[in-house]
């Protein structure tokens, strides 16, 4: 699938994972380590500001409830991520400003060393989106998609790459 | 005068098949949020239609390449929630590219 999307690696939610060996196209996302972890790369993920700690690769901020609630607890190197799924449901001028709050955490993401991570937030196959969908909403918002893409590469790899490397052996 | 015409760009677009909205029905939600989004003057110059498609659950959209952006913001950020599975600049290659991607087996493994 994420061939057919032309991303190279796809997040899946450990509750979603049915496979039982490593892929290399694939990072599972847990909220905590897992015995799994040990088989698989993974992405400890977090949605609540209270268990935000160090351990976390990533956060998961609802553009209309704003920066100030990570700008206390945003470290070197966290991915903040922004899911599109809630969005869809959204009317045009919520939309409209979803997109403008979506550049505002972008430059807070800059100004605090983090990475920004768009995901589609997609819980079936219908709900996923390609790159080219992604490089779209980019543009539209005045991110360059290359810079985005080399970015999120590098902080993956960073994030994975020991991981990788004991999974492997 | 010029003879110019304007580069278009077809989409072949993942839909859910068990939904209850068919493929024109899908094509006008994605026109009615595009005019929400970007205006109607923007809607009428993408000049969006609808073509046919052989394969089950895809459908194939063509658009003006200058509102592409505009035309996957709004299939992104709408519902029903759809998924662009190639883009080609000929209706041709499109069906040709889409042919090779062995769909049966993604629909098949929805869980």
């Amino acid at each position: 699938m994420s061939n057919l999307l032309g991303i190279d690696m796809i997040g899946i939610d450990l509750r979603n994972s049915t496979s039982n060996s490593a892929q290399e196209n694939v990072i599972l996302r847990m909220d905590k380590k897992y015995p799994i972890s040990d088989y698989f790369p993974y992405l400890i993920v977090s949605d609540n500001i209270r268990s935000l700690d160090s351990k976390t690769d990533l956060f998961q901020i609802d553009p209309f409830q704003g920066k100030d609630t990570i700008k206390h607890k945003a470290k070197k190197g966290l991915g903040i991520e922004i899911s599109i799924a809630p969005a869809r449901k959204l009317d045009a001028p919520l939309v409209a400003r979803w997109l403008k709050e979506l550049k505002s955490i972008y430059i807070f993401c800059q100004s605090y060393d983090c990475q920004f991570i768009l995901s589609s937030g997609a819980t079936s196959i219908n709900e996923m989106i390609s790159a080219r969908s992604f490089e779209s909403i980019l543009n539209i918002v005045g991110i360059a998609p290359g810079t985005y893409w080399r970015k999120i590469s590098e902080w993956i790899y960073a994030k994975t790459k020991a991981r990788w490397q004991y999974v492997k052996s | 005068m010029l003879n110019h015409r304007d580069k278009r760009r077809y989409v072949a677009i993942m839909y859910d098949e068990n939904a209850k909205d068919r493929p024109f029905q899908v094509n006008e939600k994605i026109g009615i949020r595009f005019k929400e989004l970007f205006g109607v003057f923007q809607m009428q110059s993408a000049m969006l239609k609808i073509y046919d498609s052989d394969f089950g659950n895809i459908m194939i959209i063509g658009c003006k390449l200058k509102y592409l952006d505009y035309f996957l913001v709004s299939l992104v950020l709408g519902e029903p929630s759809l998924t662009v599975v190639s883009i080609s600049g000929t209706l041709k290659k499109l069906r040709k590219n889409v042919s090779q991607m062995g769909f049966r087996n993604i629909k098949n493994n929805r869980s």
